[in-house]
């Protein structure tokens, strides 16, 4: 099963498309989280990701807003959907008896 | 400040890869990290990228079965050879010293080469923590020594050596399988007598790193034949 920052990760980088790579997908990370996302934890967890197969990484060209100096583009993998959606799955299953779960469902009521 | 901490980034990305520094750099000149936050994602990217090294056995073989051993003895090796010379200068010696205190010289001289030469192959990404490891036997000793006819510096003989090994590991220099092996068995030879003496499992750490380096010219030998066949 995914970690947390794991399905973050896989996330901001199905959200974001073919402009998924790494300073887009940080930015993505903290507006969504209201959290610093650190590019050492960015880059050692897409290594991760990568040796298991749920993401693909490329080099591409740099764009002169960042000094011409390369991206590292992301693309998630059909097994990291599926490790992605597992994951959101069980956090709802998990969820659907929580507090806070109904809370929230009675404040949209 | 700014522009100093543009320069200790510099410095310090120097470490990574250079695509990964391509885009880190890059990331953060497009975020518009302040200087000294930028300092600080770098400087935990390194970190991060350090403390996965240590996942591997390497970094750890070369602290314990090499570093720490090894620095004990080599420092007493220097220390004897140290007070050889010192007494051949004021007294006159047997042949059978002189010959002895260059026998143990030059066991000296190839067993620092050839543990910083192995030091820096196996884990050259790692230097700084094997150096370190290296230190704290050699500041241990360094003020602990209490001799008083020899200066206290006689304790790093071996420096100069293992230095030479680690430079030359680091450029990954080929050895030739002949000249490692002559190497390795006129070491294993010259530390027959004292371990006929006494055995020490330390002595066992100046030994190794040259069968070592013959292991590892014998299978690039090896290797180079196959692919030539």
């Amino acid at each position: 099963m995914l970690g947390e920052f794991e399905y973050l990760l896989i996330t901001a980088a199905a959200n974001l498309g073919e402009n998924a790579y790494g300073a887009a997908m940080r930015e993505s990370i903290m507006q969504a989280t209201g959290r610093n996302c650190s590019i050492g934890a960015l880059y050692t967890t897409l290594d991760r990701l990568e040796a298991k197969g749920l993401v693909r990484t490329w080099m591409a060209e740099g764009t002169p807003q960042r000094g011409g100096r390369s991206r590292r583009m992301v693309c998630v993998t059909p097994a990291g959907r599926a490790a992605a959606r597992s994951f959101y799955s069980s956090i709802i299953r998990i969820s659907n008896r929580a507090p806070w779960a109904v809370h929230d469902t009675e404040d949209a009521g | 400040m700014t522009r100093l901490a543009w320069r200790i980034i510099g410095v310090l990305a120097l470490s990574l890869t250079p695509a990964e520094r391509e885009v880190a750099l890059g990331d953060l000149i497009e975020s518009r990290t302040a200087a000294w936050c930028s300092l600080r994602e770098i400087v935990g990217l390194v970190a991060r990228r350090q403390l996965q090294r240590l996942n591997s056995w390497r970094p750890w073989v070369a602290i314990f079965c090499l570093a720490l051993p090894a620095s004990f003895v080599l420092m007493g090796t220097s220390v004897s050879v140290s007070s050889t010379i010192q007494r051949m200068r004021w007294q006159m010696v047997a042949t059978h010293d002189v010959l002895n205190c260059l026998s143990i010289a030059f066991l000296l001289a190839c067993a620092s080469w050839s543990a910083g030469f192995v030091v820096s192959s196996i884990s050259h990404k790692t230097l700084w923590l094997t150096g370190f490891s290296c230190l704290l036997p050699c500041l241990f000793c360094f003020f602990r020594f209490r001799i008083e006819s020899l200066p206290r510096l006689s304790l790093f003989l071996f420096v100069l050596p293992a230095v030479l090994g680690v430079w030359q590991g680091i450029r990954t220099m080929r050895i030739r399988l002949s000249i490692a092996a002559a190497l390795a068995i006129a070491m294993t030879m010259w530390m027959a007598p004292i371990w006929s003496r006494r055995f020490w499992l330390c002595d066992a750490a100046l030994l190794w790193p040259s069968w070592y380096i013959v292991a590892t010219a014998y299978r690039r030998a090896a290797t180079k034949k196959s692919a030539a066949a």
